[in-house]
C-alpha cells in the first residue's frame, strides 16, 4: 500500500530560501526546478467536488499546466491532466481516469474557477546516496497565506518520507496541515466552502408568527432565484435555470399552500408574477431536458438507427439556442426586475404589529401541522380513488398535490425531529418518482411527435422520422412501465409505517 | 495492459537499453509503466539507480509469498516503477522447476498488476530456458533485439522456430535491428537483406551510438539526459511502431 502525501504549513517568516538552506543541512537534496504559477481551484457551483471529498485545482505555469484532482481527507492525487484550458464539462474532458472520477459528481454541471492564488513553486528531490530521488518535496511560497509543504512519497521508499517528516516536526518545527488552501484561498475573498446547496435549509422556530415565517421562507427562495439568475442568463449550464425554477415553483406552492399570512392583494399579485416567470422559462427548461436526454434516447435505439438520429439534436439545439434568447431578453426586462425588486422590498419590510390575513398571527408550527395533514389527506384520497382505468389527468393531479405537500414538508422541515421527517420527505419523494416518470415519458412521447411534425417541414430523411418513430414507442412503453408500477408504489407510500409517521408529526391530537 | 518482453537468445544485443528507453517514452505518453528487471546482472535496475534487492529473493518472489506490489519501487519518472533484480535470479530455472506448472507461473504472479500498469516491460535474461519459456507464456510482444550480424540472422531463425515449435501463437514477435553501424559494409548489406527476407522486421533500427553507452554512466534512460539525437529519434519511432501494434 502506498503512503499517502504529507502536508506542512509554515511559520509565517520561514521563507523558500531559508527553508532550503535549513533542510539541506540534514539531508542531500536538489531543487529540480522553480517556477512562478498561478494556482485555480474549480468546482460545480453547488460543490459537488468538494461534497464528494474532492478538490479540484488547476496549476498553471509557463512550462507546464497541470489539473489535479484530489482526495479531501487524505490528500492523496486522485488524477491529474497536463492541459492548457479547462474544459467546462466532463464529457469535454479526455477519455481517462480524470473524466472517469469527476463525471459521477459533476453530471451535467460546468466545472467552473472558484478563485486564484499567485505562487511560486519549487520541486526538490530527496536523494540517497547513489543520487537516486527517494522523495519528493513540493514547497509552495505565497504572497497571501503562509508557505506550504507538501511530502509526496514515491513508491517502495517510505522510509525516506518517515526521515524527512521527522526531521521538519521535530527539528524545524513545522506543523502538519490540511491537503489545501482551497479554504484559506475562499477566505481571502470573504468566502467558505459549500456557500450554496439547491437543498432547503430554512430556519424557523415553532412559536414564529406565520407571516413572519413565510416572509424568511419566500426571502430563502428568493436568494436561490438571485444567485442563478446570472448563470441562468450566461447559460453557464442547464442546472442554474433549473435551480431557478425550482425557485419559482416553491414560491407559487407557498403562496398557495401557506394560506392567509400575507394579505391577499399581495398574495393575488405575486402569483400572477410568479406564474409567469414559470411560464417563460418552461421552453428552455424543457429544451434542456430532451438535449440532455439525447445520448439515452439515441443509446435506446437499434445499432442500425442511431446515426440516422442526428438531425433531431441539431433541431433541439437550434431551438435551445431561440428559447435561451428570449428568455435572456425576459429577464433583462424592466417587468421582471421592477416585480423582483418590488418583492424583495416587501419581504425585508417588518411585519405589522397585527397581521391582517386571517392566518398571519398564529404560530407556525400549528400553521404547518394542519396544512401539511390537509394535502396529506388530499393525496390519500386522490390517491385512492386512482384505479387501472383512471385517465392520465388523474395521476397528473395526484403528481401536482404531492409536489405542493413536499414543498410544505421542506420549508417547514425545521420545526420537525430530522429524522422523522427526512424519512418522510424520503418515503414520498420515491412514491413520486413513478409519477413524474409517467408524466415526463408522456410529455416527451407528444413533443417528439410534435417536433416530427415540424422536422417533415424542413425535408429531414425518412430515416430520421424513422428513428424517431421508434424512439416514441420506447417512450411509449417506459410510460406504460411508469403507470403499471402506479398501484404497488401508492401502496408502499400508505403503508402502515408511513401513515402512522405523518399522524404522529402533524396529527397528534387526532 | 500489455506485457512486452525484450528477449534475445544471444546476450550483449541491446535488450536492457531498448526495455528500459521504451518504458521511460511510454511513460511520458502517459502509459503507466513497469519495468521488471529479471536478469540477475540487474543492469536496468542500475540504469534507474535501484538496489538489485528484493526481499526474500527469487523463492519467495516465485513462491507469492510476497505480493509484486510491494516489491516494486518508483523511478525518478513520472508513471514509471521498476521491480528490481536481485542476485538470487541466477537460480529462477530451479526455483521454477519446483512449482506445479513453472511455464505459468510469471503470468499468475503478474495477473494482479493488470490494472495498475498500461503496459510491463519483462527485461530478461538471454539463453533458451525455463524462465524465458515462462516469459513467453505471460507476455503478449516479444521485441527482440538483433544485431545485423550473421549469427544474429541465425538466433532470430532459431527463435522463430522455437516460438513456431511450441505453438505460442499468442505470442507476437517483433524483431528489430540493433546496435547498428551503417559504417560498417555488412551491417548495411544485412540489414538490406533480412528485411526483404523477413518483413515481419520492425522499420526502426537503433543505431550503436555512444550517447547508447552513455546510459551506463549517466545512470538514467537516453532521453532523460539527451533531447535530441539520431538514438533518441530511432528509440522514438521504435516506440511509436510499438503503439501502433498495441492500439
Amino acid at each position: 500500500m502506498m503512503a499517502t502525501p504529507q502536508y506542512f504549513e509554515l511559520p509565517a517568516n520561514l521563507t523558500a530560501r531559508k527553508f532550503i538552506a535549513k533542510l539541506s543541512k540534514k539531508i542531500d537534496l536538489q531543487i529540480a526546478n522553480q517556477q512562478y504559477s498561478i494556482k485555480t481551484f474549480y468546482d460545480s457551483f453547488d460543490w459537488r467536488l468538494y461534497n464528494a471529498n474532492k478538490i479540484c485545482e488547476f496549476n498553471h505555469s509557463q512550462h507546464i499546466s497541470q489539473l489535479s484532482l484530489i482526495d479531501k481527507n487524505s490528500g492523496q492525487l486522485l488524477a491529474s491532466e497536463e492541459i492548457e484550458q479547462v474544459p467546462r464539462f466532463s464529457l469535454q474532458f479526455p477519455d481517462g481516469l480524470f473524466r472517469k472520477n469527476i463525471t459521477p459528481e459533476l453530471e451535467m454541471r460546468a466545472l467552473l474557477p472558484l478563485c486564484q492564488l499567485p505562487f511560486e513553486s519549487y520541486r526538490l528531490n530527496i536523494l540517497n546516496k547513489d543520487q537516486k530521488t527517494v522523495l519528493r518535496l513540493q514547497f509552495d511560497e505565497y504572497e497571501s497565506l503562509n508557505n506550504r509543504v507538501q511530502l509526496i512519497p514515491l513508491k517502495g521508499y517510505e522510509k525516506a518520507q518517515l526521515k524527512v517528516a521527522n526531521i521538519l516536526q521535530n527539528t524545524l518545527k513545522i506543523q502538519t496541515s490540511s491537503c489545501s488552501v482551497l479554504n484559506e484561498a475562499l477566505n481571502l475573498q470573504g468566502r467558505k466552502p459549500k456557500d450554496y446547496s439547491s437543498k432547503l435549509a430554512i430556519k424557523l422556530k415553532p412559536d414564529m408568527r406565520a407571516d413572519k415565517a413565510s416572509k424568511q421562507i419566500y426571502k430563502h427562495l428568493l436568494q436561490a432565484m438571485q444567485v442563478n439568475e446570472a448563470g441562468t442568463i450566461a447559460d453557464i449550464d442547464t442546472e442554474f435555470l433549473h435551480d431557478f425554477r425550482v425557485a419559482v415553483r416553491r414560491t407559487r406552492a407557498g403562496l398557495s399552500q401557506i394560506k392567509n399570512t400575507l394579505p391577499a392583494n399581495v398574495v393575488a399579485n405575486y402569483a400572477e408574477f410568479f406564474a409567469w416567470l414559470g411560464q417563460i422559462t418552461s421552453s428552455t427548461r424543457d429544451l434542456d431536458v430532451y438535449l440532455l436526454s439525447y445520448q439515452h434516447y439515441k443509446a435506446t435505439l437499434p445499432l442500425s438507427l442511431r446515426a440516422d438520429i442526428e438531425p433531431l439534436y441539431e433541431f433541439l439545439k437550434l431551438k435551445q439556442v431561440h428559447a435561451q434568447k428570449e428568455l435572456c431578453e425576459k429577464l433583462k426586462s424592466p417587468k421582471y426586475n421592477k416585480q423582483l425588486v418590488a418583492w424583495e422590498q416587501y419581504l425585508n419590510e417588518s411585519v405589522p404589529k397585527k397581521g391582517k390575513a386571517g392566518h398571519a398571527n398564529q404560530n407556525i408550527k400549528e400553521l404547518a401541522d394542519s396544512r401539511i395533514w390537509k394535502v396529506y389527506q388530499r393525496v390519500l384520497k386522490e390517491g385512492g380513488a386512482i384505479t387501472e382505468k383512471s385517465p392520465a389527468e388523474a395521476l397528473h393531479d395526484l403528481r401536482k398535490t404531492c409536489k405542493k405537500l413536499r414543498y410544505l414538508m421542506e420549508f417547514f422541515q425545521s420545526l420537525y425531529p430530522q429524522e422523522e421527517i427526512k424519512s418522510s420527505i424520503k418515503a414520498l419523494k420515491g412514491f413520486q418518482t413513478v409519477l413524474g416518470d409517467f408524466q415526463d415519458y408522456e410529455i416527451q412521447e407528444l413533443s417528439i411527435k410534435h417536433f416530427s411534425e415540424e422536422m417533415m417541414q424542413q425535408n429531414i430523411p425518412s430515416n430520421t422520422l424513422l428513428a424517431m418513430g421508434v424512439l416514441v414507442q420506447y417512450l411509449d412503453t417506459m410510460k406504460c412501465n411508469a403507470r403499471n408500477h402506479f398501484a404497488e408504489q401508492f401502496d408502499l407510500f400508505v403503508q402502515t409505517g408511513n401513515k402512522s409517521t405523518f399522524k404522529q408529526l402533524f396529527n397528534k391530537k387526532a | 495492459m500489455t506485457i512486452i518482453a525484450t528477449y534475445n537468445i544471444k546476450g550483449g544485443v541491446g535488450k536492457t537499453s531498448t526495455a528500459v528507453n521504451l518504458a521511460f517514452l511510454a511513460a511520458k505518453n502517459n502509459y503507466k509503466t513497469l519495468v521488471w528487471d529479471l536478469d540477475p546482472q540487474g543492469a536496468s535496475s542500475y540504469y534507474f539507480r535501484v538496489k538489485p534487492k528484493v526481499k526474500g529473493g527469487s523463492k519467495d518472489l516465485i513462491a507469492g509469498t510476497r505480493e509484486l506490489d510491494g516489491l516494486i519501487k518508483a523511478t525518478d519518472f513520472e508513471n514509471l516503477d521498476l521491480l528490481p533484480a536481485d542476485f538470487s535470479f541466477r537460480n529462477l530455472d530451479l526455483v521454477l522447476d519446483e512449482r506445479k506448472k513453472p511455464t505459468q507461473r510469471l503470468k499468475k504472479l503478474l495477473a494482479p498488476l493488470t490494472k495498475e500498469y498500461d503496459i510491463i516491460f519483462l527485461d530478461c535474461p538471454p539463453n533458451i530456458s525455463l524462465l524465458s519459456e515462462a516469459v513467453f507464456e505471460a507476455s503478449e510482444l516479444l521485441l527482440s533485439p538483433i544485431i545485423p550480424t550473421t549469427l544474429s540472422l541465425r538466433t532470430l531463425e532459431q527463435l522463430k522456430k522455437y516460438l513456431k515449435d511450441n505453438k505460442l501463437k499468442h505470442l507476437q514477435l517483433l524483431p528489430f535491428f540493433s546496435m547498428a553501424d551503417r559504417r560498417k559494409k555488412m551491417h548495411r548489406e544485412i540489414i538490406e537483406t533480412l528485411a526483404n527476407k523477413h518483413p515481419d522486421i520492425l522499420q526502426s533500427i537503433i543505431p550503436y551510438a555512444s550517447d547508447i553507452e552513455r546510459m551506463g554512466w549517466e545512470r538514467m534512460p537516453l532521453n532523460a539526459y539527451i533531447n535530441k539525437s539520431r538514438s533518441v529519434e530511432a528509440y522514438q519511432s521504435l516506440w511509436q511502431e510499438i503503439k501502433n501494434v498495441i492500439a
